[in-house]
């Protein structure tokens, strides 16, 4: 049976059973006389053991039952966690994590855990009350594997085809095959699904279930024929199960079902198209005054609508999935450092966009790092200031409209102002004479790469901005001359008529006084250094706001408010830092988008 | 392109230059489009056009290889779609006709480089196509240094 | 005798390589289409053994000149030529009739092999 289609869906569930383990680990360790951790651990560790040997990677699930064990003899006992225990057991997990990533690699053989196994082997015995000694083999009764429990599904035979990895378009060549089983009976339960060839990652490998009188090696030698196939297996046995099915059906008692970020990703894309094909339909609609065309223009807007806060939805993600590993972190940190360190996390079940969630982790962790490192102070500085020796980080994420704020505060010493200016002379970031650093110019300072971690926010929220424009409504910016741009709505605050608001100029800048605040101006044309020179007279002004800071955006003129999908494209050098991406308008023309962020 | 392989090379004329660039890394051959301009993008670049919904990034042939400007207007002409860096990206080439898509044996082809016109390090080999020269392109020294960042 | 083939593409370029391959093969190309409209009326006309169908063309698309093909003549033996990247159509040209597609760029021997399965 080739289980490596399965690889992808064990990594993420030993992942998260692992890092749950750390979860609880942490909990034990502050409250070493509770029970409930360790029962835990153990049905996590199970679990994974359960998975690893089902996947036939042997070290993980000998090491885990190796662990279980020592787990099982803890739960029972009443042992309260000792300092040594805890951290043989934070190895382990650390260890079983490793020995995961590596197996489904096929790398499985780098693992050496001998001496971990017969460290957790002597705990194990010191341990144990002597019921637990019985059990003391690796070959324990595993649960039964997926195609096991499965009925079959469908008449017929059980048919599994590979096709050539280097076969181009496999969807296409599944396809072909799929038509000629057809010719010699019925196909059923075509796993994955048809729809699936579609895809451009499908991999090639499908199976089907065949009625047919012909016998294996017939059926075997018509699906060759399709050409590019390197391997058809007809099952001999009636009863085999399907086992490309496994993984949907795996039982009816849940109803989640993991689905692959691409797969999303690849809707998401399919969605732009629809919301695209809908902004033509629309246009059409305007042109024809058909009141049918109308009904129906209508009907598939709000459909698409719904289709897409439906898929934006399916992608969103609490931000525990990633924050749960950071406790963990602060401790393993602050211990090296002699610290005492607390991690507190607010707003655990705040939702992220997968993709983005994902980008954060990183960032996070070193300034998580940093935060323990540099600010953080060692428990004897900590009561010299009158602290109490255990310091703290606040790790929180708050929603704020369309946007997440994800903050980390520590209650250590602070930044030190005088050193970071006077790094800031001397690479000369400001007049050599100044005497103090405004916030600005501080965040600045700390922003430049190989200053600070820093730089590793800011490219993250760059990407951050991108993908969050793609959920959120867009106005498309009647451009300049005859170009057009889209700008998101999320910092729009009005508009406004250029010769409407009194104007000035504050630092050489045009300017407009806006209910007594003075709005300095952004000229789009000079920015984009458009070529033609007919400017309207009277020019609109988008005013965009972010926090304090606001700038007027001068137009030529607005062309309305649409939905649009975001898109990458590959960026010329030289090309104006001005842009989060592009999107093809209904016309289907492309448009580039302006960062908000950028502009201000 | 080693030596005695045979190699598939699509030909097409650039101004007054016959190039040819590797079939492998020729996506697709598409008519000319109006791009929309990328501001502060160098010169050669074109612009960016919708390719069945994906966003190409368009150079124009005859600027990046210093050739007249084709005498038809902006949309005359073809784009061809060109993978870069081993398929990792995909951007569009004008040029003013494709002309032929020949399979050569790669003994027939010269390593030499100098050629009144062209930048000799854009080039890669020099054949010969009914008695006239054309130059294999190195598609990637030509077009990647405009997408460095 | 041998085997008529109709070639349908929107590029001259293109429709000249693969009737190069084919009569090279010893096919005989009775005729060539550069729209999808005008493939289903020279297919209704000249009943070729094999039709190739780009699918990508302007007026028709390739696929919907499969359909109308197919609906014309069920047993028509359709091969479509396709770019990278374009799975889902070419999962959709199938399913319209088509029997067998070939990738760009082309090389003799795949398409060969190809329209071997398609008449075979």
């Amino acid at each position: 049976m080739d289980l490596s289609q399965y690889a992808e869906l064990f990594l993420a569930e030993a992942r998260e059973h692992l890092s749950a383990c750390n979860q609880l680990l942490l909990e034990w360790e502050r409250n070493s006389a509770a029970r409930e951790p360790v029962g835990g651990i153990f049905r996590a560790v199970h679990t994974v053991k359960g998975m690893a040997a089902t996947m036939g990677y042997v070290r993980v699930a000998d090491l885990a039952h190796r662990a279980e064990n020592l787990l099982d003899s803890l739960r029972r006992g009443s042992a309260a966690a000792s300092d040594e225990l805890l951290q043989l057991l934070f190895r382990t997990v650390d260890a079983l994590e490793r020995a995961v990533e590596l197996s489904v690699t096929g790398r499985e053989r780098e693992l050496d855990v001998a001496a971990l196994a017969a460290e957790l082997d002597r705990a194990g015995s010191r341990v144990a009350p002597p019921p637990s000694h019985g059990r003391g083999t690796p070959a324990a009764p595993l649960p039964p594997s997926p195609a096991e429990v499965l009925p079959p599904t469908a008449p017929g035979r059980l048919v599994q085809v590979a096709l050539r990895p280097e076969s181009p378009l496999k969807g296409g060549r599944a396809l072909v095959a799929l038509r000629k089983a057809e010719a010699l009976g019925t196909v059923h339960a075509v796993s994955p699904p048809v729809a699936a060839f579609e895809a451009e990652d499908f991999d090639g490998r499908f199976a089907f279930r065949l009625e047919s009188d012909a016998d294996a090696a017939a059926i075997a030698a018509a699906i060759k024929r399709a050409g590019d196939v390197d391997q058809v297996t007809v099952a001999e046995d009636e009863s085999a199960a399907p086992r490309m099915e496994s993984t949907a059906v795996e039982g009816g008692r849940t109803r989640h079902l993991r689905v692959d970020l691409r797969r999303l990703d690849a809707l998401m894309d399919l969605i732009g198209e629809l919301v695209i094909a809908r902004g033509r339909l629309n246009e059409l609609a305007a042109l024809r005054r058909d009141p049918a065309i109308d009904d129906i223009a209508i009907h598939v807007s709000r459909l698409s609508t719904d289709l897409q806060a439906e898929i934006i939805q399916a992608r969103m993600t609490p931000v525990w999935q990633v924050f749960d590993r950071f406790p963990r972190l602060v401790r393993d940190s602050a211990r090296q450092l002699g610290k005492q360190v607390a991690l507190r996390v607010e707003g655990k079940e705040i939702e992220l966009d997968r993709a983005i969630l994902d980008e954060l982790g990183d960032p996070l962790m070193h300034l998580l790092r940093n935060a323990v490192s540099h600010g953080i102070e060692p428990p004897a500085e900590r009561r010299r200031a009158g602290k109490k020796p255990e310091g703290e980080i606040v790790l929180s994420a708050v929603r704020e409209r369309s946007s997440v704020m994800i903050t980390i505060a520590d209650d250590g010493r602070g930044i030190d102002r005088d050193r970071v200016l006077e790094r800031a002379k001397r690479e000369g970031l400001v007049d050599a004479h100044a005497e103090a650093l405004s916030d600005d110019q501080l965040l600045r300072v700390l922003a430049r790469p190989g200053f600070t971690t820093a730089e590793a926010v800011t490219s993250v929220s760059g990407r951050g901005v991108g993908i969050d424009v793609a959920m959120t409504r867009l106005r498309a910016v009647g451009g300049v001359g005859h170009e057009r741009y889209a700008l998101p709505l999320t910092y729009v605050s009005e508009t406004v008529e250029l010769g409407a608001a009194p104007t000035t100029t504050v630092e050489g800048r045009d300017a407009i006084v806006l209910r007594d605040r003075v709005v300095p101006l952004v000229h789009l044309r000079r920015l984009l250094a458009v070529s033609e020179d007919a400017a309207p007279p009277r020019s609109p002004i988008i005013v965009l706001e972010m926090g304090e800071r606001r700038t007027g955006l001068v137009v030529d003129g607005m062309l309305g408010q649409q939905e649009i999908v975001v898109k990458g494209f590959d960026a010329p050098q030289g090309t104006l830092p001005l842009f989060s991406g592009a999107t093809i308008m209904g016309d289907g023309v492309p448009a580039l988008i302006l960062d908000a962020g950028g502009l201000l | 392109m080693s030596d005695g392989e045979a190699v598939r090379l699509l030909i097409f004329r650039v101004g007054n230059l016959a190039c040819a660039a590797e079939a492998a890394t020729v996506r697709e051959i598409l008519p000319r489009f109006e791009p929309t301009r990328i501001p502060g993008a160098p010169a050669q670049v074109a612009g960016l056009v919708n390719v069945r919904g994906s966003l190409v990034t368009v150079v124009d042939g005859w600027r990046a290889l210093g050739q007249p400007a084709p005498s038809g207007g902006p949309r005359d002409g073809t784009t061809v779609l060109l993978e870069l860096d081993a398929g990792r990206k995909v951007i569009g080439f004008t040029v003013d006709e494709v002309i032929d898509l020949l399979s050569v044996g790669g003994e027939t082809l010269e390593r030499r480089q100098a050629l009144p016109g062209i930048d000799p390090t854009l080039v890669r080999a020099v054949g010969r196509r009914a008695g006239q020269l054309f130059v294999v392109l190195d598609t990637d020294a030509l077009l990647t240094p405009i997408f460095a960042s | 005798m041998s085997h008529t083939v109709l070639v349908c593409d929107d590029a001259i370029f293109m429709r000249t390589m693969i009737s190069d391959i084919l009569a090279q093969a010893g096919f005989e190309v009775v005729g060539e289409a550069e729209t999808g409209s005008q493939a289903v009326e020279r297919y209704k006309q000249l009943k070729p053994d094999l039709v190739t169908m780009d699918i990508v063309m302007p007026d028709m698309g390739g696929i919907d000149a499969v359909r109308e093909i197919v609906k014309h003549d069920p047993d028509a033996k359709i091969l479509m030529c396709s770019a990278m990247g374009q799975q889902a159509l070419v999962v959709e040209a199938i399913q319209a009739g088509a029997k067998d597609f070939v990738v760009k760029p082309f090389q003799p021997s795949r398409v060969l092999e190809a329209v071997q399965r398609v008449l075979g």
